[in-house]
């Protein structure tokens, strides 16, 4: 199982997650963008780590994290 | 010292706009061409960003198709906003892992270039904490949207020069009731050459990010590429 975590993103403390761009279960290559977080009027992509399937949303749209949360997980295929 | 390259694209669709700014995208971030700044005016135009609120259109729909003024959802960050002629749009498409991977510091830096673009005029803009953009007593001036991917930047600002004043009146600007919008031609209470002052702003974009420009054309840049 693999980590979706919000990166460093310099001085920024909190983001929004405002959209995931897969639904649990769907197949997601290794740096296909998965989740767009929102910071100080910038979009910021968020690109799977690893090749597997979308398995949990831990932090749903609307929803505020911080660089370093891990906001979703995916199931390594074949792993 | 880095060179970026600066395409001038005149008076262009914020959809054609945006397919260029994705190939520009791919080609800086695979490191096939240097980074890229647009300057363009958008015909009128309603953007929704990802945080966009559509309660904030405040025009019928059906008014604005009839006076051409598309509604068009964006991937930049922000709520609503508002394009037309006579607003100066950059739309940088940097590799910021070659500047510094701070997004704060990347939108810092496009007010910056606005706010010192603002004083040339000695209109005195300044920043509001919180409220992203550079403000004339509360009237907002310039706007900031951004979309970052693998540290490359697409979107940008757009700063009011002259534009119709109708436009933002049509929008409650980045959410925020009551805010109101402002042009540098207001604030002056004359007309002032759009030109002149994209010249001015990119002479404060080439300082603000230490690079220097060079002109370009989008043809060129693709003839380079192959």
């Amino acid at each position: 199982m693999a980590d979706i975590v919000v990166p460093p993103l310099g001085d920024v403390e909190e983001v929004k997650v405002v959209r995931w761009l897969h639904d649990v279960g769907d197949e997601v290559q290794a740096g296909e963008a998965v989740a767009e977080v929102e910071a100080e009027k910038a979009t910021f992509v968020i690109e799977a780590p690893v090749h597997g399937r979308l398995f949990a949303i831990l932090v749903p749209e609307g929803r505020t994290a911080a660089p370093g949360d891990v906001i979703g997980k995916i199931e390594e295929e074949g792993g | 010292m880095r060179t970026v390259q600066h395409i001038p694209l005149g008076l262009v669709g914020y959809g054609e706009a945006r397919k260029i700014q994705r190939e520009l995208h791919r080609l800086v971030r695979a490191g096939l061409v240097e980074d890229v700044v647009l300057s363009l005016e958008h015909p009128p135009v309603i953007t929704l960003g990802r945080g966009a609120n559509p309660r904030h259109i405040l025009a019928d729909p059906e008014f604005l198709r009839e006076q051409g003024i598309a509604l068009i959802p964006s991937e930049r960050g922000g709520d609503v906003t508002y394009h037309g002629p006579g607003q100066l749009v950059l739309y940088p498409i940097l590799d910021l892992r070659r500047y510094r991977k701070d997004i704060r510091w990347y939108v810092r830096s496009l007010e910056e270039v606005m706010l010192r673009t603002a004083w040339d005029y000695g209109v005195s803009a300044i920043r509001i904490p919180g409220r992203p953009g550079v403000w004339v007593e509360g009237r907002k001036l310039g706007a900031v949207g951004v979309y970052v991917r693998s540290w490359v930047t697409l979107h940008g600002m757009s700063f009011n020069v002259d534009p119709m004043p109708d436009g933002f009146s049509y929008i409650v600007p980045c959410g925020i009731y009551g805010a109101g919008s402002t042009s540098l031609a207001r604030e002056l209470g004359g007309r002032v050459a759009l030109d002149e002052v994209r010249g001015r702003m990119l002479d404060h974009f080439a300082r603000v990010f230490g690079v220097r420009l060079r002109e370009a054309s989008l043809a060129e840049l693709k003839e380079a590429v192959g």
